[in-house]
């Protein structure tokens, strides 16, 4: 008795006394940047806020924190995903010309979609998400880009959303991947928060996207899309084609990123025709320091072909984190890209 | 003076040598009662940067990491992507912007034995003298584990 009281002791001791017992399985506590999960339902809420400052400029200097973004996510565990984009844009905005109010916010649904994964190479979602044409357009949260202002060539001649259905996926050649994307957007059947007085909109676009996944370090992209643009519905039926490449190298500490798109229409006259682009380079300084330089070049369709040049610091103290401050100089940029001294802070939570 | 110029030469050879002297296996361990009898470098490397969310029976991987600081983690990265953990957080957030998260990180190799034991689709790994019967072994890895 007194022998099996003993064993009885010393493995009790042996399961309170362990470091295992005593530790956490999973590291669940919140970390900046990871998002929060609600315990075991799937759902998972994050996002980002920036504010940005702007000045020295044409136009009036101006403060707003203009993205406040919350993601929602759900997962069934199994094959069904959830996601959602929330943003309230320009919450608290102020300037030159007016104090600081709060009359410019508004809400503006940035994602809304199911993935089903069919198999590991496939998946298909149904619903309003980000338009694959280049890099940009698909990482477009202030905390994951290295400047303030956004290149011309990455919104002005497409609409940044899509709402339809996507195939898409990942297949492997060794070392190597292709990632595809492949959709239909009918936003004005199924998005009804579009808006009507958003030129950028789609009416309805066909569209595919490839990036060749060379290594880690290196990827070429090629973006195609056929579409109306909402803008011009109910004019003569005009459907433009958006042809365009990038690439992404990364080179010890060195980053260079690049995008270049084509946009032409099948109407008699070549107006609209446009050729746009840009190549950034981003260097790191020291641990948390970089400098950014950028070249862009744009065709108007109101104007002679405008050029700018971008020269900046980030501060990156950790992940989620980035202090911007650029400036930003150029010729014929007054509509698209004007001058100006551009400050922005950003964090992913 | 040719044998100082042997001498000198030595000396360089073991300056040179990596910091990551240490070499042990370490294994890729999932269920027991998977049906997945190994699991190749490559489409562990998927699997670990959320390329691949399902196995070839179409259940849901969920890869295990341990901390970034563990020495097993920094061992495990560099061998099988050539890169720190650290190095990849700017593609995780990436990845957290498009709604997919990194492996979830558990305390310890017990604790990564105990969730796999219990958890269909569940892949991780632990130095090969920490393995056990709970689980089965997909692959082994020689790693060079940092001092």
């Amino acid at each position: 008795m007194r022998h099996a009281l003993n064993v009885l002791v010393i493995a009790l001791m042996s399961v309170v006394a362990s470091p295992v017992a005593l530790a956490t399985e999973a590291k669940t506590a919140y970390q900046l940047g990871h998002g929060y999960r609600l315990g075991k339902t799937g759902i998972q809420l994050g996002g980002y806020v920036s504010s940005k400052l702007s000045g020295f400029s044409p136009r009036p200097w101006k403060f707003d924190v203009s993205d406040l973004s919350l993601f929602v996510s759900w997962s069934n565990g199994a094959k069904l995903n959830f996601f959602s984009e929330l943003e309230l844009e320009e919450s608290i905005s102020g300037g030159q010309e007016h104090g600081l109010s709060t009359r410019n916010a508004h809400v503006a649904l940035e994602r809304l979609y199911f993935d089903y994964l069919v198999n590991d190479l496939l998946a298909v979602r149904v619903g309003k998400f980000l338009t694959p044409v280049g890099q940009w357009n698909q990482i477009h949260a202030d905390p994951l880009v290295w400047t303030t202002t956004r290149p011309v060539a990455t919104e002005n001649l497409f609409s940044k959303h899509a709402t339809g259905i996507m195939l898409h996926g990942n297949i492997p050649f060794g070392e190597q991947s292709l990632d595809y994307t492949i959709y239909g957007d009918y936003s004005t059947v199924l998005d009804p928060l579009y808006e009507t007085g958003r030129h950028e909109n789609f009416d309805n676009a066909l569209g595919v996207r490839l990036r060749y996944n060379v290594d880690e370090d290196l990827q070429i992209g090629l973006s195609y899309v056929d579409f109306n643009l909402l803008s011009i519905r109910g004019a003569p039926d005009i459907r433009h084609h958006l042809l365009g490449v990038d690439l992404a190298w990364t080179y010890q500490r060195l980053a260079v990123t690049s995008e270049i798109v084509y946009r032409n229409n099948n109407s008699a006259g070549n107006a609209a025709n446009a050729w746009q682009g840009y190549i950034q380079g981003v260097g790191s300084l020291s641990k948390h320091f970089y400098a950014v330089g950028r070249y862009e070049f744009f065709e108007q369709t109101s104007n002679k072909l405008g050029q700018v040049g971008v020269l900046g610091m980030a501060y990156h103290p950790s992940p989620p984190l980035i202090w911007k401050l650029e400036y930003r100089y150029g010729v014929n940029n007054k509509d698209f890209a004007p001058d100006g001294l551009f400050a922005s802070f950003s964090v992913l939570f | 003076m040719h044998r100082l110029h042997v001498f000198f030469r030595i000396c360089l050879l073991i300056a040179a040598l990596p910091v990551f002297a240490d070499h042990q296996s370490l294994v890729i361990v999932t269920m027991k009662t998977s049906p997945l009898q190994r699991l190749s470098l490559d489409a562990l490397k998927r699997v670990y940067l959320r390329k691949s969310l399902l196995d070839e029976k179409g259940r849901r991987w969920i890869p295990l990491n341990l901390p970034a600081s563990d020495s097993l983690r920094v061992g495990f990265s560099l061998t099988l992507f050539n890169k720190r953990p650290e190095e990849y957080e700017n593609y995780w957030n990436e990845q957290y912007f498009q709604g997919i998260n990194p492996p979830e990180v558990m305390a310890s190799e017990e604790a990564v034995l105990r969730f796999i034991a219990m958890t269909p689709g569940a892949i991780g790994y632990v130095r090969k003298g920490s393995v056990d019967k709970r689980v089965k072994i997909l692959n082994t890895l020689i790693i060079a584990e940092p001092h």
